[in-house]
């Protein structure tokens, strides 16, 4: 990122021609149901007092999702042509840039699993807790590549290099807990897996970015232009992932003494894994990268209209993620001010206000938005930076 | 107003510091789960089962002397030899230059023996040639005879010279082997015999035997143990204390118990066709107080006589003399109540007190003993009032504070109860011996006699449940304990007094024990 960021400056210097620097960063967390002040002290740290597990609790339907993205991507457009040659395609593109890091993080869990972390097993003894339908999946990894960019139709194509910090995808299909009130005996039946590839596991992939613009050319006819834009649409093999698998069943009312004074606290644990059917396999293993697919309706600064519509939607590609789509009204305040109003639904929370900000300078664009004013069960920033030097 | 702005930094810094997340949590772990009872100690010469009711039926073996330890031979090695007195030349093949027996005499202090039977044990052979030519050696143990065969060896020794006689070495199983030790005319004891005779190689040369030349054999008998035996067994005084420790009764601290009247036998057992005097010097028993106690009978003190065995091998009797201590002649029941963990009895055991009176008759048998045996039968009743077990256990509940660990804990105990004994429990959490939290049970294990007889299995049982609270405190000085005494103290109280009453034991009974933990958690991903 160093070299990178040298580079743009030497080339800062050096170029005559148009050049652009994309600057864009992100953060948002959200559930279904949990409260934001659970999300937070594990963010920010603290106490989770009971208060607010009691009513995250009450919030939480059968199933629920909580879900955490962050990331950031650096992209510059730079004034070289793909080729000279003005009869030839190349001549309309140029070169472009990119490097970026994205962190994934969804869950879906069930009510009685939320319970059970949150609270312990005791205040559920006598109920039959259903910790069935749970999916992690969690991904962090970084990027550098190159591609062509269009500066007629601002629409882009860049390939990627991917490196995979880390990977987790875990389910369990079917779970169940109980905990008989009078001999807390405890009874867990659970059938899962998981894969799990650190950062030694050299994970390393290749991903594309299209930035794609149609509909109207000149918003003076009145008509709506689009951005598809497909973010880390990929793949990335680890040559060395762990695989873990549970099946099985498991009563345990206690031991014996006799068992207590023969058997030590690691082979308790080891009969207990044997019970639950427990297997670990080390292997390579390919993983799909958390794409993000978007199709919006653009801003558009030159448009006649001092209030209108804006809409889109969003998906990214993982089982823990819901299609997000929002929509509202955007106010043109000044020529340089940009501002809207709307609600979104869907990605990893439910209905919740959106607001977004842009403003326009000499040669630069910025824009800020929050798909969470309300700070409803979490919170959401966007921002983008858009330079042309 | 530099200072200012590297203040407002650092306390900038400070305020971005992250306090661990957190949260509590509450857990109810089984930890044991198990059911007491005696019956692995029925039928085991411990506890009986007799009319619903469950006997005390002990019987053990203080000292058990055999054959083998009253009749021993040493290892013993005997030589033959022959040397000429002169030089005899040209010596024809298949010459016989030898063939004399001598006698051996045992040394066996004043053990007499004129007859034994080898159980186990080995004689080892080993037969020296000096001359130029091979010799056959017969060596033959006229008094070792083994289904009427005279122990006869035979080897042919290979030619040798003066400084490097040639060797022949062999070892020889003597299990089965009898001995007669009564010399060449039957009249002698302790006679061990042995024949040599030498013969030139009846296919060498013509040699010449000299001066110089040593001819000679050496038998080695080691590890002999007998499972017969004849003579005079001597009258060596056997004398010593045995010690032991009865199980539990070290772990009561306080407290006392009565029982029921009981009786107390000392078996003394003599296997031996010989006469014996025993005597029990002392029998002695210290509790765990230091309290030391004497059983006092008229038995206890002077010596007392059995007769010899009688019959042979299998049909061998023993004469047994029992001393019998019961209220009437000891203070048995203060002797038992005292509660001695550790008991010591001092005794003297005298084969043949009037010497070889039979003659050199004494006889002993595989199946012959000298036994001391205690044996106590009575019904498993006791009257407990504030006994106390106090036991300590290793402790290791290591938990850093800065991880998950917990924060409070409630050991909860369901019992149910076939025993008529109640129990108060107390923990004293200790580090290096020093007590440093003490936690008493909310209520009494409560004893079978409160409760109401199970149809199920026709048992009085009583369900109880005890909960013992881990303050605070405890809980956060849990990673500096290191032991932990548990004090269990019994009573059989009467329901309607209030009072210590004796109580009998239920066939069958049983203590069923669920023991769980109530943990709140503080949770540190």
């Amino acid at each position: 990122m160093r070299y990178f960021l040298l580079l743009l400056v030497v080339s800062l210097q050096s170029a005559y021609a148009q050049q652009t620097i994309l600057l864009d960063t992100y953060g948002a967390y959200n559930s279904t149901g949990v409260r934001r002040q659970v999300t937070d002290a594990f963010l920010y740290g603290g106490l989770i007092d009971s208060s607010q597990i009691n009513r995250s609790l009450a919030n939480l339907q059968q199933r629920n999702t909580f879900g955490l993205q962050m990331g950031f991507n650096a992209q510059w457009q730079t004034p070289w042509s793909v080729s000279k040659d003005s009869r030839k395609w190349g001549s309309s593109y140029r070169w472009v840039l990119g490097a970026g890091i994205h962190q994934y993080a969804g869950l879906q869990f069930s009510k009685d699993l939320f319970g059970l972390v949150f609270r312990g097993g005791l205040p559920y003894a006598g109920d039959t807790l259903d910790l069935s339908n749970l999916r992690a999946e969690a991904t962090i990894f970084s990027k550098i590549g190159f591609g062509i960019y269009n500066p007629d139709t601002k629409s882009s194509f860049l390939l990627h290099m991917v490196s995979v910090q880390q990977h987790l995808g875990a389910s369990i299909q079917k779970g169940t807990w109980f905990q008989d009130p009078s001999t807390a005996q405890i009874d867990l039946a659970l059938k899962g897996q998981a894969n799990l590839a650190g950062s030694a596991a050299n994970t390393y992939g290749v991903a594309i970015d299209i930035d794609y613009h149609f509909g109207a050319s000149d918003s003076a006819d009145n008509q709506q232009q689009f951005q598809l834009l497909v973010q880390n649409l990929g793949v990335a093999r680890s040559a060395k992932s762990t695989n873990y698998s549970l099946d099985g069943t498991l009563a345990y009312a206690g031991y014996s003494l006799a068992e207590w004074q023969q058997t030590s606290l690691d082979e308790l644990t080891s009969s207990f894994l044997d019970s639950l059917g427990y297997q670990k396999s080390v292997g390579p293993s390919w993983m799909l990268l958390p794409a993000q697919i978007r199709l919006s309706k653009t801003l558009d600064w030159d448009s006649p209209q001092r209030l209108e519509a804006y809409y889109g939607a969003q998906f990214i590609l993982r089982q823990t993620y819901t299609p997000l789509i929002y929509a509202g009204a955007q106010l043109k305040v000044k020529k340089a001010w940009h501002t809207g109003l709307g609600m979104a639904y869907g990605g990893f929370g439910g209905l919740r206000m959106q607001a977004y900000s842009a403003f326009r300078f000499k040669r630069s664009e910025l824009l800020l938005r929050s798909d969470n004013i309300a700070l409803q069960n979490g919170a959401s920033l966007y921002l983008q930076f858009r330079c042309d030097l | 107003m530099r200072w200012l702005s590297i203040l407002i930094i650092l306390l900038g810094l400070f305020s971005c510091k992250k306090d661990p997340t957190r949260w509590q949590t509450d857990w109810l772990v089984p930890v044991l789960n198990d059911t007491l009872s005696l019956a692995h100690l029925y039928n085991d010469s411990t506890l009986s089962i007799s009319n619903n009711q469950i006997d005390i039926n002990l019987s053990r073996t203080l000292l058990d002397l055999s054959l083998s330890d009253i009749v021993k031979i040493p290892d013993t090695a005997i030589t033959q030899q022959y040397q000429s007195n002169f030089t005899v030349n040209n010596v024809t093949p298949g010459f016989v230059f030898v063939n004399s027996v001598k006698v051996h005499e045992l040394e066996l202090g004043d053990i007499q023996l004129k007859k034994v039977r080898v159980q186990s044990g080995q004689i080892q052979l080993k037969v020296y040639n000096p001359l130029n030519t091979a010799v056959l050696y017969q060596i033959e143990l006229p008094g070792v005879s083994q289904n009427g065969q005279v122990f006869i060896q035979n080897y042919t020794v290979p030619p040798g010279t003066v400084q490097n006689p040639s060797v022949a070495t062999e070892n020889i199983n003597l299990s089965g082997y009898d001995i007669d030790l009564s010399g060449l005319q039957g009249l002698e004891y302790n006679q061990l015999q042995s024949k040599l005779t030498l013969k030139t190689d009846p296919n060498g040369q013509a040699v010449s035997i000299y001066n110089n030349q040593v001819f000679k054999f050496e038998a080695s008998f080691q590890n002999l143990r007998f499972d017969y035996a004849k003579g005079y067994f001597g009258s060596a005084l056997i004398a010593g204390q045995e010690q032991f420790t009865l199980p539990y009764l070290d772990k009561i601290t306080s407290g006392s118990i009565s029982l029921p009247d009981l009786s107390l036998d000392l078996q003394i057992e003599n296997g031996f066709k010989m006469a014996l005097r025993a005597q029990i010097e002392a029998l002695s028993a210290t509790n765990t107080q230091g309290q030391a106690i004497s059983l006092t009978a008229p038995s206890i003190g002077p010596s007392m006589y059995l007769a010899p065995a009688v019959g042979t091998w299998n049909t061998l009797q023993p004469s047994t003399l029992n001393l019998h201590f019961d209220q009437n002649n000891s203070n048995i029941k203060s002797y038992l109540e005292n509660l001695g963990a550790f008991q010591q009895v001092s005794y003297q055991l005298q084969p043949n007190p009037w010497g070889n009176t039979a003659a050199g008759h004494d006889e002993a048998f595989a199946h012959s003993h000298l036994r001391l045996k205690i044996a106590a039968q009575m019904p498993m009743a006791l009257s407990a009032d504030g006994l106390t077990l106090q036991d300590t256990f290793a402790l290791n509940l290591k938990q850093d504070l800065s991880k998950t660990h917990v924060t409070g804990a409630t050991v909860v105990l369901n019992a149910t109860n076939a025993f008529p004994l109640a129990c108060d429990l107390v923990l004293y959490f200790m580090k290096d011996g020093q007590i440093l939290h003490t936690v008493i049970a909310d209520a009494q294990l409560a004893s079978a006699v409160m409760g109401q007889i199970d149809p199920a299995d026709g048992l009085l049982k009583k369900k109880s449940k005890i909960q013992i609270v881990l303050p605070p405190a405890l809980v956060a000085d849990l990673q500096d304990l290191n032991e932990v005494a548990v004090a269990a103290t019994f009573a059989t109280t009467d329901p309607n007094t209030g009072l210590a009453i004796q109580q009998h034991i239920q066939a069958n009974a049983f203590l069923a024990l669920q023991l769980q933990l109530q943990l709140q958690t503080q949770i540190r991903p």
